[in-house]
């Protein structure tokens, strides 16, 4: 809040001045930070909750020229917090925005990776997704891709863009939604 | 696992005093009763469960280091 003129009392209750203010709304780079340190909070709590011991970590990244801030945990062992496919890292991540936008009562978006695991699924996918592309040419015949969250579907939708002679379409509903790749465009 | 599921329940509730989970020994493994508001059931809930499913799939975490199996319901 800025005061842009002091209100005056006057005397006597006579030639007082009602004072002008300008309040902002809460800025989206401020909310964005509380938002990930009451992250950081609550993974910490959490995470010994569920009898995993791992520190976490605030990291400023850029993607696609997006600022993104994500928390990092990193320890010993922890496979079992990624779990099949991303789904106990998705499932944590889900839970910490929820409770973040509970106590905030805002929606922000907030990035958990366990291990750099993120980064070498994209990695994976994006070879897996030219990979295919390549045999979806030589052969003209489509190939669907096993299902995917929306991050990662979004991911070879991406690698693909550019990629002459193919095109690629999500099929199916929730869980069951994959990315199929077809010659065409 | 009590602790775990009260924690986040708490977190996303209206009414985080009427949070009360149960747990219960039984054959199979670990038997969780979550009990919320009525208000709040959808919170814990989520659209097509989304929300509970995602505190089993925590649980699981657990239920694994402790040997064991897990099993969480609302109520």
């Amino acid at each position: 809040m800025v005061v842009l003129k002091e209100g005056k009392t006057g005397f006597l209750g006579f030639g007082g001045e009602e004072a002008t203010v300008r309040v902002f709304r809460r800025q989206p780079e401020e909310l964005r930070q509380e938002a990930v340190t009451l992250a950081k909070e609550i993974l910490e709590e959490l995470l010994p909750l569920m009898q995993v011991s791992a520190s976490v970590e605030v990291k400023e990244l850029s993607e696609e020229g997006r600022a993104i801030i994500s928390l990092e945990i990193n320890g010993e062992d922890l496979g079992i917090l990624i779990g099949r496919r991303g789904q106990t890292l998705y499932s944590l991540q889900y839970l910490v925005y929820l409770m973040v936008g509970h106590r905030l009562k805002a929606h922000v978006p907030i990035t958990i990776d366990v291990a750099g695991y993120r980064e070498r699924r994209e990695e994976a996918l994006k070879n897996l997704a030219w990979r295919i592309a390549e045999r979806v040419m030589d052969t003209g015949q489509p190939v669907p891709l096993e299902p995917m969250p929306p991050n990662e579907r979004r991911i070879i939708h991406l690698a693909l863009r550019d990629y002459p002679g193919v095109i690629t379409q999500s099929i199916g509903e929730g869980d069951d939604r994959k990315v199929t790749i077809h010659k065409g465009g | 696992m009590k602790e775990l599921v009260e924690y986040i329940a708490k977190a996303i509730v209206n009414k985080p005093d009427d949070v009360v989970v149960t747990e219960e020994q039984s054959e199979g493994g670990v038997l969780l009763k979550l009990q919320v508001d009525q208000e709040d059931m959808g919170r814990v809930i989520g659209k097509q469960g989304r929300v509970v499913q995602a505190m089993r799939t925590l649980l699981r975490v657990v239920a694994v280091k402790q040997g064991t199996r897990v099993e969480l319901v609302v109520e």
